[in-house]
């Protein structure tokens, strides 16, 4: 985190900053960090700041649209740009209040700020990674700021515990009479699972059709417009007859036992970076829109709803089978290891991982992908 | 020591400069005369000697030495599309003893670092119970609490070397891995002050980050061991381990221990999340693939010498240290083999030994200089071997991603350097 940051967070006055104006001024940075997590799981910004699925942010303001070198625009992005459009206050706000209102084209799918107010405190975030301030105001050296961060470590020293949570009064029943009774909404509003059979699913429908408008605005950015994926992201379609193969491809339609599965999952966790954000409706669609992609459903026409839904099966439902490693013979063996000469000769080396060494901080590993993944 | 070796770590390095040091400063002394015959770091003052230190409180949050800068986590950039769901190793090279520093515990998030104030946290039962109850943090902290030592393993570790050799480093090939005492509720005392019902056979946690990280278990482990932990190693969990709160389920794949727990709804039949179906199922060799594999078997690794911590003293006493664990209890014995696994000698368990949690091994020897192919093979209370890289492969093919339990070989060569291989 900058120096600015740290100073910022633990809420030293906004006066020893530079002077900054509109957004950035009316903004407050440390609220903007909280608005910028939508951000973030496209676009770094801070130290070592790298390109994502969106743009490094670090000295955005200032910056002509489209021109960052190293990363791949869209050619809506390079044409605005090449019209003259820098990042300032003014354009920054047009264009998170709704990107492709502004950008006609631009590959971001994040589909807009609606406050006002986050607004303008994620472009006063962001504004503290600028040297340029949004507005072209004489920024001040960041002296103060230093000076400032000295104190405030002291403050820390001396911070007091935040206030202790909330006990619940004692009931009637249960065995120490600990906790307090869940209302209905309180257990409406977080269980929210769907199980194979299709219990939780709330009453709602939508269709192949709806699903690839949601999908190609929400998902495509990340999972490809086809489900191919981009990069190392997901791949949600494809991949039939792959899992017996060296290199599987394990896809909702390939692999996935169970339909309730993409509901649920979407539901709780998607779009990364922005959950719950989609309507019992939308989900309905996108996941219709997923079967299209893996050609379990043919018809754009077809309706997925709570009625249909456990009647629809995933090929590889059949495949999944319990946990029998007690079955493998090394289980099986619990006879006394062997302690000398277990082997007839002397043992060979068959493999090196600097055959394929992409370790990190080894020689070559900035090109290299290697096997194998962790989830 | 080669220039080679040198340059793969800045410890190393450090030591080279000091080596210099030392030469300059001989080699001064015998100019001058004057010197005094010997190390100057023992004939001089040093600074530290003669000056004063910071006084108390200039660090009142305590942190390492400024010379133990290296020692910290480190990711795989490659692995992952972002790093918000992501994984990081423990150093284990650069650890001792059974208990992870907080610190250091390698991190796996689906959706980054919640930050949560705990006066803002609560924890839901729900389901099929007698009563759905909201427990807020200091709601917990009444009921009555224990204190266990576990380790957490991700099913993943060592998931990149199924197909072979690939990382040079334990970190990397073994670091999904941390032990740590926590103190934390049984979770059965929880499920009973909400009254669980005759037909609840299955729990759900739930997580609070931007995952919602959900996890079915089955009542019989709810009941067993589990806990709802609010403390790592004395001190309140780290965020990135789930503060406030977390689920700790004993012996099983990390996954499972639910961070920033936020609910955990009771049913009779398991939920097939996300990552009990798409993630976390073991692909077999026939296309088939097995599910709720939650057990993590016993392992073994040489975390000294392996390739980030080579030998760097040359022949004569060296001690070959590593670390082993077992989901199904305590590990009674381990083997170590210098020649690939031909001969093999038990080494000398040390430190507390505690079902589910983390053993320190050692094998003291007087190396000759010449090659190693290093090896350790762990035993658990159930007689159960760590098995070879290639009995799992025979069994399971090449694309499980998890639970690769087998042997690790680490070539220890003439001049200490160490590499990650595969023996015949």
């Amino acid at each position: 985190m900058s120096k600015f940051l740290k100073v910022l967070s633990l809420g030293v006055s906004l006066a020893a900053l530079p002077v900054l104006a509109g957004a950035a001024q009316a903004g407050d940075p440390d609220k903007g960090a909280k608005v910028f997590k939508k951000c973030a799981a496209c676009h770094a910004v801070g130290e070592n700041a790298k390109n994502k699925v969106g743009p490094q942010l670090n000295e955005v303001f200032g910056r002509t649209a489209g021109a960052l070198d190293g990363y791949k625009y869209s050619k809506a992005m390079i044409k605005a740009g090449e019209e003259g459009l820098v990042w300032d206050d003014a354009t920054m706000t047009t264009y998170l209040e709704k990107p492709k209102a502004m950008i006609k084209g631009t590959k971001m799918a994040f589909a807009g700020l609606r406050k006002q107010e986050d607004l303008e405190n994620v472009i006063a975030y962001l504004a503290t990674f600028s040297s340029a301030a949004p507005a072209a105001e004489d920024a001040q050296s960041a002296a103060e700021p230093e000076t400032a961060e000295a104190e405030v470590e002291t403050a820390a020293a001396n911070a007091t515990a935040p206030a202790p949570a909330p006990v619940s009064a004692m009931r009637e029943g249960g065995v120490l009479g600990l906790g307090r009774v869940a209302t209905e909404d309180e257990v409406a509003a977080w269980d929210i699972d769907i199980r194979p059979d299709g219990e939780g699913l709330p009453a709602g429908s939508g269709t192949v059709a709806d699903g690839e408008g949601l999908y190609s605005e929400n998902c495509a950015v990340c999972h490809g417009d086809f489900g191919e994926g981009v990069g190392r992201w997901p791949v949600l379609a494809g991949g039939q007859d792959t899992l017996t193969e060296e290199r599987p491809e394990k896809t909702i339609g390939s692999y996935w036992p169970y339909l309730s599965t993409v509901y649920d999952y979407v539901r709780r966790a998607m779009p990364y970076g922005n959950a719950r954000s989609l309507s019992d409706d939308d989900i309905y669609a996108i996941t219709a829109y997923l079967l299209y992609l893996n050609d379990i459903v043919e018809d754009e026409d077809f309706e997925l709803s709570n009625e249909n839904f456990a009647e629809i099966h995933l090929p590889n439902e059949d495949n999944f089978i319990a946990d029998d490693r007690a079955e493998e013979p090394h289980y099986a063996d619990k006879s006394e290891p062997c302690m000398s000469d277990c082997k007839d000769s002397p043992v060979e080396i068959t493999m090196r991982s600097r055959i394929l060494d992409v370790t990190p901080g080894s020689v070559d590993d900035d090109d290299a992908a290697g096997m194998g993944g962790v989830d | 020591m080669s220039d080679k070796t040198v340059s793969q770590s800045p410890n190393l390095s450090r030591r080279a400069l000091l080596k210099a040091g030392l030469a300059t400063g001989v080699a001064a002394g015998a100019v001058g005369a004057a010197r005094a015959d010997g190390d100057p770091l023992i004939t001089e003052i040093q600074d530290w000697n003669r000056y004063l230190g910071e006084g108390v409180q200039s660090r009142p949050y305590g942190t390492p030495s400024e010379f133990e800068a290296h020692v910290v986590r480190r990711d795989v950039e490659w692995l992952t599309a972002s790093t918000e769901s992501s994984v990081n190793f423990t150093p284990l090279h650069e650890l001792d003893g059974i208990i992870t520093p907080n610190g250091l515990c390698f991190e796996r998030h689906h959706g980054g670092i919640a930050e949560i104030n705990p006066a803002d946290h609560r924890l839901m039962i729900n389901g099929l119970v007698d009563t759905p109850l909201v427990f807020t943090m200091e709601d917990l902290k009444r009921f009555p609490r224990e204190n266990r030592v576990y380790f957490l393993e991700c099913a993943a570790n060592s998931g990149m070397e199924w197909r072979g050799s690939q990382l040079n480093g334990c970190q990397y090939t073994h670091g999904m891995i941390h032990s740590v005492m926590y103190t934390g509720v049984p979770l059965k005392l929880i499920l009973e002050e909400a009254g669980i019902k005759t037909n609840a056979k299955w729990i759900m946690p739930e997580g609070a980050d931007a995952s919602a990280m959900t996890r079915s278990i089955p009542m019989e482990k709810a009941l067993d061991d589990c806990l709802v932990a609010f403390k790592m190693n004395g001190e309140a969990l780290r965020p990135e381990q789930g503060y406030p709160l977390r689920l700790v389920v004993p012996g099983w794949e990390g996954n499972m221990w639910i961070k920033w727990l936020r609910r955990i709804e009771v049913g009779d039949e398991p939920w097939h999340q996300r990552e009990e179906t798409s993630k976390y199922t073991d692909l077999l060799e026939s296309g088939k693939a097995r599910r709720f594999t939650w057990v993590m078997d016993a392992k073994s690794v040489v975390t000294n010498p392996s390739p980030q911590a080579p030998v760097t003293h040359g022949k004569g006493p060296l001690v070959i240290s590593g670390v082993a664990w077992s989901g199904n209890g305590r590990i009674t014995r381990v083997d170590v083999s210098i020649d690939g696994g031909r001969n093999w000698k038990t080494a000398r368990l040390d430190g507390p030994s505690l079902p589910k949690a983390m053993h320190r091994f050692y094998l003291d020897i007087d190396w000759d200089g010449s090659d190693l192919l290093l090896q350790s093979r762990a035993m658990d209370e159930n007689g159960y071997f760590q098995p070879t890289k290639n009995e799992l492969r025979a069994a399971r093919g090449e694309n499980s991603i998890y639970h690769n339990n087998g042997i690790q070989t680490w070539h220890v060569k003439a001049d200490g350097t160490v590499e990650n291989v595969e023996v015949s």
